[in-house]
């Protein structure tokens, strides 16, 4: 048995272990990804050339953004399965109405950032305000966006100008744009918002709503401005892949919701609210879409894709939970 | 039920009821509802030949909706179900065709459903990952190893008939796909309410620490839990086989969510513990009546995603809200 003021597995360690306990996701995301740039480089040096990184960064970009708008939403302990329903929506709108001249660009960008906080309005009022569930309600209005979608864009079409994707998917030197829109997406929303209370209520909520409520926080409007937050992230993911695919897919955000997630908890996110890191899911989610990148390069049949990233998320995921395994007491685990 | 809400209850018969009870009525309510409107949408909804359609159609989802439903009960949930349902219809398939037996089809049934369970136990028991995930990552992983197989043997297109006779065959006027369904679905009652297995399930999903410390055992428990679940999707994978007469890639997609939702507009709370499968019958019918209801509406796919969604939505928001 444990003395019982080390209920956690961390706290018989001193406060620098504990530090380090909080970035043990971030930390082997970090890891994982040097490991993983290394062996892709063995393979295929030229990656490690401006060009092949700005390419990996390209893949990764679109992935990252969609973490950090669910990384928000796990923070205040919620969910949001229609991360790949607003990617979709706000894609489509974009590829269909563009244009060519840099009003309408402009135009379409507002528009677009827009829509996305509109989506994430519509998810936090059902939510917070309409009391129902997370889970099942953003899997609903996921619905409702994906089929608005086809509506406006019944199959993969539309355009997009080049000018637009130039800028934001070429490189500047070695520095790709799409970092540059990355790092600019998370320094004027990301760290703006939790730099002030807003980011503090956020992860209280996320942490015990009930305290949070009894303290006098306005946990409805809180919860709110977290799914508002996720949908400005979406639709800048969604802006990205236009710009990366020159056109729009009434499909192209299905696999957002899963790998968001998926990369979200790598980056250590907890998926029951009030802990996580933003460099956590940005990094998590350049390893899970190198990986998924490098396939191709290791000669591995497309066939064997699915089954490899499947076995890779599983292998991951259950890393972090063998050291629970060397848990001397069962009841630690449900402190977790 | 407190003694305050005792001392109140004298006033309505409705608020007699417990909150369990009352969940498990509105969802009957809500079915009333929605079958209202199919009539009024289209009145072949009266007809028994359309009826008969919708019944086979929700035994597909609420078969599943039983190992959904144990799943949530204990706070989990079980979203490999659409990978599950392809592997073991494509697999039982071939493999009957192959070794040209029936009962290989079973064999593969129980065998994927034992498999993928004891995976799923793995991952959200052992692991300790959250189930929402780690069951998703499963599906992706059989989604693959479904894709390794298909490239390798070709799908025969030869359905084991007792595949055909479990979906589409006939007793007097009963589809055998219904009577199946009800026979698993009065099992997972008398499970829930009567079997020690009931007990357990509930107390798991009330407090997990409670449960270990009372000497339930939580491995055996979330084993069996995700086996029956697995088993059930795989099961339904056969009987998909059969009443389309094909094992394709994809088959399964449209199963895990709507599944869910049955369990959940059948009021089974999804931080678990709460329910039981007496209301996910009417969530199945609910939810099969509603895609049934858009088929005949005749309007564009995406109109049909946003109807459906913007429903279940307003089920969700008029009767299963979060108290708080």
């Amino acid at each position: 048995m444990r003395p019982p003021e080390s209920r956690r597995p961390t706290g018989q360690h001193g406060k620098g272990w504990q530090r380090l306990g909080e970035y043990a996701g971030p930390l082997s995301c970090a890891v994982g990804l040097v490991i993983v740039i290394g062996c892709y480089a063995l393979r295929q040096p030229l990656i490690l050339s401006p060009f092949g990184l700005t390419s990996l960064a390209n893949v990764s970009v679109a992935l990252a953004l969609a973490a950090v708008g669910q990384s928000i939403v796990l923070l205040a302990a919620g969910l949001d399965l229609s991360i790949g329903g607003q990617i979709t929506l706000i894609n489509c709108v974009a590829a269909t109405t563009m244009g060519n001249s840099g009003f309408s660009i402009a135009a379409v960008v507002v528009v677009s950032l827009l829509i996305g906080l509109g989506t994430g309005f519509v998810n936090g009022v059902v939510i917070a305000y309409g009391r129902v569930e997370p889970l099942i309600a953003t899997f609903c209005t996921a619905f409702i966006f994906t089929g608005m979608a086809l509506i406006i864009l019944p199959r993969p079409g539309g355009s997009i100008p080049d000018g637009f994707a130039f800028a934001l998917t070429e490189s500047w030197g070695p520095l790709p744009f799409s970092l540059i829109l990355l790092a600019g997406a998370v320094l004027v929303v990301w760290v703006p918002v939790f730099g002030s209370p807003l980011g503090r209520y956020i992860v209280a909520v996320g942490d015990d709503a009930e305290s949070a409520r009894v303290s006098g926080l306005p946990v409805r409007r809180i919860e709110l401005a977290s799914y508002m937050l996720a949908g400005l992230f979406a639709a800048v993911a969604a802006l990205f892949l236009a710009a990366e695919t020159t056109s729009g897919d009434p499909s192209i955000g299905e696999i957002y919701t899963l790998n968001s997630l998926a990369a979200a908890v790598l980056g250590g996110v907890s998926l029951s609210g009030g802990r996580g890191t933003v460099i956590g899911p940005i990094l998590g989610s350049f390893v899970l879409a190198i990986i998924m990148n490098a396939l191709g390069v290791f000669d591995v049949s497309a066939f064997w894709q699915d089954f490899i990233e499947g076995l890779i998320l599983m292998v991951v995921l259950g890393l972090g939970g063998l050291r629970l395994l060397a848990a001397g007491n069962w009841l630690t685990l449900f402190h977790q | 039920m407190n003694i305050a809400s005792i001392g109140a209850a004298t006033s309505s018969p409705l608020a007699r009821l417990s909150l369990a009870h009352r969940r498990v009525l509105f969802s009957y309510v809500i079915l009333l509802a929605v079958y209202a409107a199919c009539i009024a949408v289209n009145r072949e909804f009266l007809s028994w030949s359309t009826l008969r359609l919708q019944l086979v159609q929700a035994a597909f989802i609420g078969i599943i909706a039983i190992g959904e439903t144990f799943a949530i009960l204990i706070g989990q949930i079980d979203l490999s179900v659409p990978w599950t349902i392809t592997l073991s219809a494509i697999l039982g398939s071939n493999l009957a065709v192959q070794y040209d037996a029936q009962w290989v089809a079973f064999a593969v049934v129980i065998g994927v459903g034992i498999a993928v369970g004891l995976l799923n136990t793995l991952g959200v028991f052992v692991l300790r990952v959250h189930s929402l995930i780690w069951t998703l990552s499963v599906n992706l992983l059989l989604q693959g190893v479904a894709l390794i197989y298909t490239n390798a043997v070709a799908p025969t297109t030869r359905m084991p008939s007792v595949a055909r006779f479990l979906a589409l065959g006939n007793v007097g006027d009963l589809p055998v796909a219904f009577l199946v369904w009800a026979f698993c679905g009065a099992l997972a009652i008398v499970a829930l309410r009567t079997l020690p297995f009931g007990r357990y399930v509930y107390a798991i999903g009330n407090r997990q620490a409670a449960a270990l410390l009372s000497g339930v055992r939580l491995g055996r428990m979330h084993a069996i839990v995700f086996i029956v679940s697995a088993l059930g999707s795989a099961f339904v994978g056969l009987l998909l086989s059969g009443y389309s007469s094909q094992a394709y890639l994809g088959m399964g997609n449209d199963y895990a969510m709507p599944s869910v939702a049955a369990v959940v507009i059948g009021g089974t709370q999804l931080i678990g513990g709460q329910g039981g499968y007496v209301g996910s019958i009417a969530g199945a019918l609910i939810v099969v009546l509603l895609q049934a209801m858009l088929i005949t509406l005749n309007v564009s796919e995406g109109a049909r995603e946003m109807v459906f969604g913007g429903l279940l939505l307003t089920l969700a928001f008029l009767f299963i809200r979060r108290s708080r």
